[in-house]
């Protein structure tokens, strides 16, 4: 019922942005699709945030071969359904190169069409492995992997010497497939996993969830998804007295799980992409977003930065816009980027991403544990 | 001991969510015994009364009042006025022009008023989840100290209590007061209350004015309870308590109550002892088997053809 207005809505500003299409010949246009709107709205601005900051300092340096780079920005809510009509708008409106999406359940139905229609994808925030294992041409990500970031997880967890442990996902791709490389990582490890449940994303109540995280008596609890969910359990829990510490990954590990679990977000344990904004050779950029009054702490700014950076880079490498010539240029190069050096391997991962482990704090701050 | 405590406590949990159902359920209920139709848009005037009583809350500590009592007295007043105008004006705006047309009209009609307020409020407060601050802390606790401890929170308390006194009230007033003869005259035959001097018009919206600022206890009391709002908060809400109301007997008060319960305890035990992945899939379930031998829900009175 809910979709199908939003096809409708989409529908009409697809044609709203048809009609204004026509004036873009000598520029290359940069399609940033992600949830602008919706639950996880607050990742999306961080995306949105580091795309145009780059799109605006290319252009401030002369632009790609000559041309200016246009944002073109579609909102995907963060919902599969509404990320395949954004894709399909994306065809329609001649777009060529996408940053994009952020979750990995959009990002997966997205990048089969623009593979099917030549359209080059750099995804900063989807960290599902199975996004580039498929083969893909055109589809790379300036991210790490959940392949990647479950170890570095379970590794932590298993270090701390737990009796038990219970593990809680979301059902969505992004979480699931986070919470079952942490269970395998524990597993390995020799780690009694007392749980492995999933809840629904979107609800609102975990009293029976926390009732029986205090039956099972459990030391850690990771929790694979966003922190929508994640707030309420802390903050359930808290209430409950269950005395466990949580765990998530970089979906629960921004402000906004402050505003929901209050107190009870103290002592969180989250895996995040190292913090980019404090690196030194960052700190000219950094001070750019603060002019614009932007946060650059959050963890998709500087990938988004990055993604936008990589496509400008691989046109001129290329030396064509051919989404095809620029994906051959990404593979083969090498990138200094705010994230780092970035070279591709086959698949169109990143060779090398790291993941550290930050104690959250109830202020929204985060300190590095070890 | 362990066991009997673990399975108070879910049944605890199961009984807190349920009787917020209920709340919900009677405004579902009420309209469809009253003028047979089902006003979808119900999940969004809760969810609505949940926003008004957050903001008279951050209102109220910004004024600096930290009297609790005082505090929530007020919230409570202003989600049900809020709410309750806004269910009149639905009615108003949404139902009334196409009453008596085919039952299909009114259906879509208001789920484009459940569309348009969920937007209104995506556009007016953001999408993002908002923190509701936690007023009533603590509670009870039971068992030994390294075993299993049950707890009861003042908070599912103040959900049971308050529950309970608007059933009662609401139970009092449709069968002692005028109003209340009134609209159980209109449920069972609009046309002859009509002939009999009754302002069916003004009964109608009476009963969407009652089931919004019921609606609107419950978006204070699930709002302190759970911690968090956000503009979908009414929807899967909604949904649920259209459940509850179905499960019950839709059109009927007593089995709107009863359904709340019984699916709110069916969820909680189902992730208590099975797991929280098949909570939606048992209490769906048993919708299904209840309508398929009892078509007519578990306190529904089956519908008699007017000629």
């Amino acid at each position: 019922m809910r979709t199908s207005v939003k096809q409708l809505v989409t529908a009409v500003s697809t044609s709203v942005a048809l009609m204004g299409a026509g004036h873009a010949a000598a520029e290359i246009q940069i399609g940033i699709a992600g949830p602008m709107t919706g639950p996880v709205a607050q990742y999306g601005d961080m995306q949105f945030s580091g795309a145009r900051m780059a799109i605006e300092q290319i252009n401030a340096n002369g632009g790609v071969m000559g041309e200016e780079l246009v944002a073109v920005e579609y909102d995907d809510v963060c919902d599969p359904k509404q990320a395949v009509t954004v894709a399909n708008s994306l065809v329609n409106d001649g777009v060529r190169f996408v940053i994009g999406h952020l979750c990995s359940s959009s990002t997966q139905p997205a990048s089969d069409i623009y593979e099917d229609e030549g359209i080059l994808m750099v995804t900063p925030a989807s960290t599902s492995p199975e996004i580039t294992e498929r083969g893909y041409e055109l589809v790379f990500r300036t991210i790490g992997l959940d392949s990647m970031q479950g170890p570095v997880a379970g590794n932590y967890i298993a270090s701390q010497n737990p009796e038990r442990v219970a593990i809680v996902h979301d059902k969505q791709q992004y979480g699931e497939g986070i919470a079952t490389a942490v269970r395998d990582t524990l597993k390995d490890a020799g780690v009694e996993i007392a749980m492995f449940e999933g809840i629904t994303a979107g609800d609102k109540d975990f009293s029976s969830l926390v009732t029986k995280l205090k039956q099972a008596d459990v030391d850690y609890v990771y929790y694979g998804g966003y922190h929508p969910e994640l707030g309420l359990i802390l903050r359930q829990a808290r209430s409950a007295d269950l005395d466990a510490r949580f765990m998530g990954p970089e979906g629960v590990g921004n402000k906004d799980i402050n505003t929901i679990a209050g107190e009870a977000a103290e002592g969180l344990l989250v895996t995040l992409p190292p913090a980019f904004d404090q690196k030194a050779e960052n700190q000219a950029l950094v001070k750019a977003f603060e002019e614009k009054g932007e946060d650059p702490s959050g963890p998709f700014v500087l990938t988004s930065y990055t993604a936008v950076q990589l496509v400008a880079e691989g046109i001129e490498a290329a030396g064509s816009t051919d989404p095809f010539d620029v994906a051959a240029a990404l593979r083969e190069g090498t990138f200094q980027t705010p994230i780092g050096t970035v070279e591709y391997d086959k698949a169109g991962d990143m060779k090398s991403f790291e993941f550290v482990v930050y104690e959250w704090h109830s202020d929204g701050s985060k300190t590095p544990v070890n | 001991m362990q066991d009997l405590l673990y399975f108070s406590q879910q049944l605890i949990n199961g009984l807190t969510i349920g009787s917020t159902y209920a709340l919900i359920a009677i405004g579902y209920t009420m309209v469809y015994g009253i003028i047979g139709m089902i006003n979808f848009a119900h999940g969004e005037i809760y969810m609505i009364g949940a926003y008004t009583a957050l903001i008279a809350i951050t209102g109220l500590a910004a004024l600096g009042i930290a009297w609790l009592p005082l505090i929530l007295i007020v919230a409570l007043l202003c989600a049900m006025i809020v709410s309750s105008s806004m269910g009149w004006a639905v009615e108003r705006v949404a139902y009334r022009p196409v009453r008596g047309r085919h039952r299909l009209i009114p259906l879509i009609s208001a789920i484009g008023m459940s569309i348009f307020l969920q937007n209104y409020v995506h556009l007016a407060q953001g999408s993002r989840n908002i923190g509701f601050p936690a007023l009533i802390d603590g509670g009870f606790n039971f068992g030994s100290g390294d075993g299993f401890q049950m707890s009861l929170s003042y908070m599912q308390i103040t959900i049971f209590i308050t529950t309970l006194i608007c059933m009662t009230a609401l139970s009092l007033f449709i069968s002692r007061s005028r109003t209340g003869r009134a609209c159980r005259a209109v449920s069972q035959d609009l046309g002859m209350a009509s002939l009999l001097g009754i302002d069916t018009n003004r009964i109608i919206s009476a009963t969407f004015v009652i089931g919004a600022a019921l609606a609107a206890v419950a978006g204070l009391l699930l709002g302190m309870y759970y911690g968090s709002v956000d503009p979908l908060f009414g929807f899967i809400a909604g949904l649920k308590a259209f459940t509850a109301a179905v499960l019950g007997g839709i059109g009927s008060i007593p089995g709107a109550m009863l359904g709340g319960l019984i699916l709110g305890v069916a969820e909680s035990m189902t992730s208590g002892y099975l797991s929280g992945e098949y909570k939606d899939v048992i209490s769906f379930s048993l919708l299904i088997l209840i309508l398929l031998f009892k078509p007519t829900g578990l306190l529904g009175k089956p519908e008699v053809e007017k000629i």
